[in-house]
């Protein structure tokens, strides 16, 4: 899956850093962004529109890579205690961030009825579980079983990390942790197993069955302190790229014809069109997970590690954003609930425009804030000589 | 400068009336009336004189906000093929209510029968996509009661959500809408686009419930039923002479 131009590092030399990686999870946040605004015009140039997949899976892929690569080094440096330990403080980290979010959804909501007037509206979506039964949502939402829209990808990440966190140690033996991921999406799968919501039903995206994809990004992320090859890191065949790049043409085909232009759908056989009724995103349908798992064998393929265009000033932003990205993740829902409050009161092109140019500045600059804290606190410690510590993962 | 609602309504009825069949009733795009699927049930009846229709939905099914149920979508589609349609007899039932998800409607669906509906409306994926249940959740239930209908012999057209600001700023409408969408083209129903046809009412401000200031919005209201009636009404007419044109 990833590039075979990695060579295996010699002891104690530290690994370079990956800016496929930072650059690719840089555009998945810029994307997540952009699908947060219903309305916004660029959500019809994201990846969803050309793939059975999109930001979230590419996302969730490169937050396992790093998580393998951060946890991994510590894990092999500190024991499994610690290292998880490490895990556990960032899903604090995580939660905290998930429920100040929650809070200032809750306001939006509150204030954008208020300004529209739209009592109508509430009244019929139920949106205000919150105005119903406050303590209650409240109750709800701090055990994570109460995920207004928008919120669910941070609990997702949660559960991974929390799954994550008690196999760590499978990472020195990925082959387990991957047999052991796949009939775990098996059964999940098969049993329709998922994690309750308080209004009934699952989570938009259940954890138990993402979990795969996120454990195939550690695997491919961990570096083994012998050198071995992650099993995953498929060499480039012609014939396996020719294969993957037939399963996204036919992917692609069967978008256009379900979603893009339904009426040239109906001239297709019902078993055909069909197929795409059963691909769900909540429980990650094989067809997703097949299709990102295509897209990372080209991409990696495509873009050496040492790709001389990842350090071209056009690149630059999405290489920094990625390297920042749960800082940059966690602005980027709340500056899409500014854009979408935005588009709310005008949808013209000059208000799309500003939308999404604040949009990626601010997220670029929050990348930079993130970046300048770090480096500044690692400055002094630079003048004693100590282990460095890896970067740690959005 | 604003002209009264009503009188707007008016120019536009005059205006719909008087020019051939260019653009749909209240100036709604005719890409959105032409339906991709023919409904051979639905032609049958009409052919037979006597169209029995059902619609199933969330709130909107009873007019909320408007003068009352008469004022509704489904009671204006039915004036509607009724004045089109002078010779047949159309009996429009309306089974639905506020918060009802797309389990509760397949109870709805099922219940129907002595007799059956031709036709089926279906008004489905808005509480879903409020309450933000799993778009999955909401595929399959979709896919059984189409699935069923097919099987019980009766014609089916989806409705997708009512295109508002406010919910398209709160709830992530668009996987929701692409599950209707999907399910429309996988069992090869028509799909009202009613999300579509309201934005595009909002773009040109005729019909916008979200910017009409508070007196007004009882009348924009019943103009908005009218209009998602009639333009319903062309959507199903044009689905009937489909199926008759690719019968042999």
């Amino acid at each position: 899956m990833d590039g075979s131009t990695r060579a295996p590092p010699a002891a104690g030399d530290r690994r370079p850093r990956d800016l496929r990686a930072d650059f690719f999870r840089g555009m998945a946040l810029w994307f997540i962004f952009i699908d947060h605004i219903p309305g916004n015009w660029l959500g019809n140039l994201t990846l969803r529109n050309l793939a059975l997949s999109d930001a979230t899976e590419a996302f969730v892929l490169l937050a396992g890579y790093a998580a393998g690569i951060a946890y991994g080094a510590a894990l092999d440096r500190d024991g499994w205690l610690f290292a998880g330990a490490q895990v556990v403080r960032r899903v604090g980290t995580l939660y905290v961030a998930h429920i100040v979010l929650f809070v200032m959804f809750t306001a939006q909501v509150g204030l954008s009825a208020a300004t529209l007037d739209a009592a109508i509206y509430i009244d019929e979506l139920h949106l205000d579980a919150f105005g119903q039964e406050p303590y209650r949502a409240l109750l709800e939402a701090l055990l994570l079983r109460f995920q207004p829209a928008f919120l669910n990808i941070l609990p997702l990440y949660i559960v991974l990390l929390l799954q994550f966190a008690l196999l760590l140690p499978l990472l020195r033996h990925p082959r387990l942790l991957l047999a052991l991921a796949v009939v775990f999406y098996a059964v999940v799968r098969a049993f329709n197993l998922e994690l309750p919501t308080w209004a009934g039903g699952g989570w938009f995206f259940n954890p138990l069955a993402w979990q795969l994809l996120f454990f195939i990004g550690c695997t491919l992320g961990y570096r083994a302190p012998d050198g071995a090859r992650p099993p995953l890191a498929i060499r480039w065949h012609w014939l396996l790229g020719a294969a993957v790049a037939l399963w996204l043409v036919f992917t692609f085909v069967l978008l256009f014809l379900g979603w893009h232009r339904p009426n040239l759908g109906l001239l297709a056989p019902r078993w055909f069109t069909g197929l795409l009724t059963d691909v769900d995103k909540t429980s990650l349908h094989p067809f997703r997970l097949l299709s990102i798992l295509a897209l990372t064998y080209l991409v990696a393929h495509a873009v050496p590690i040492g790709a001389a265009w990842l350090r071209s000033r056009m690149a630059a932003p999405f290489v920094l954003m990625g390297k920042q990205g749960l800082p940059v993740f966690c602005s980027g829902i709340l500056f899409a609930f500014l854009g979408r409050l935005a588009l709310e009161q005008s949808d013209r092109w000059t208000m799309q425009a500003a939308v999404n140019l604040a949009g990626l500045l601010s997220l670029v600059a929050v990348g930079a804030l993130a970046a300048w804290y770090k480096e500044r606190e690692r400055a002094p410690r630079a003048a004693t000589p100590q282990p460095v510590t890896p970067g740690r993962p959005a | 400068m604003r002209i009264p609602c009503a009188a707007l309504l008016g120019l536009m009825l005059l205006a719909t009336a008087a020019s051939p069949v260019q653009a749909g009733p209240c100036d709604a795009p005719a890409e959105w009336l032409d339906s991709d699927a023919p409904l051979p049930i639905t032609a049958e009846a009409v052919r037979e004189g006597a169209l029995r229709i059902l619609v199933v939905g969330s709130a909107s099914v009873l007019g909320p906000g408007s003068s009352g149920p008469a004022a509704a979508w489904p009671a204006r589609l039915e004036a509607r093929l009724r004045a089109l349609r002078p010779g047949l007899r159309v009996e429009v039932a309306v089974r639905g209510g506020r918060g009802l998800t797309a389990a509760d409607m397949l109870t709805l669906l099922d219940a129907a029968a002595n007799p059956p509906p031709h036709l089926v409306i279906w008004q489905a994926g808005t509480v879903e996509a409020a309450r933000g249940v799993d778009t999955d959740w909401l595929a399959t239930r979709l896919d059984a009661g189409l699935t069923k209908l097919g099987e019980r012999g009766i014609d089916a057209v989806l409705m997708d959500q009512q295109f508002s600001r406010f919910m398209r700023a709160n709830a992530d409408i668009e996987p929701y809408r692409a599950v209707l969408r999907i399910a429309a083209a996988t069992h090869g129903v028509p799909l009202f686009n009613r999300y579509e046809l309201m934005q595009h009412w909002a773009d040109n401000e005729s019909i916008d419930l979200e910017r009409t200031p508070r007196e007004g919005r009882v009348a924009a209201a019943d103009r908005l039923g009218e209009c998602l009636g009639q333009s319903l009404a062309a959507l199903i007419l044009d689905a009937v002479a489909d199926a008759l044109v690719t019968r042999p």
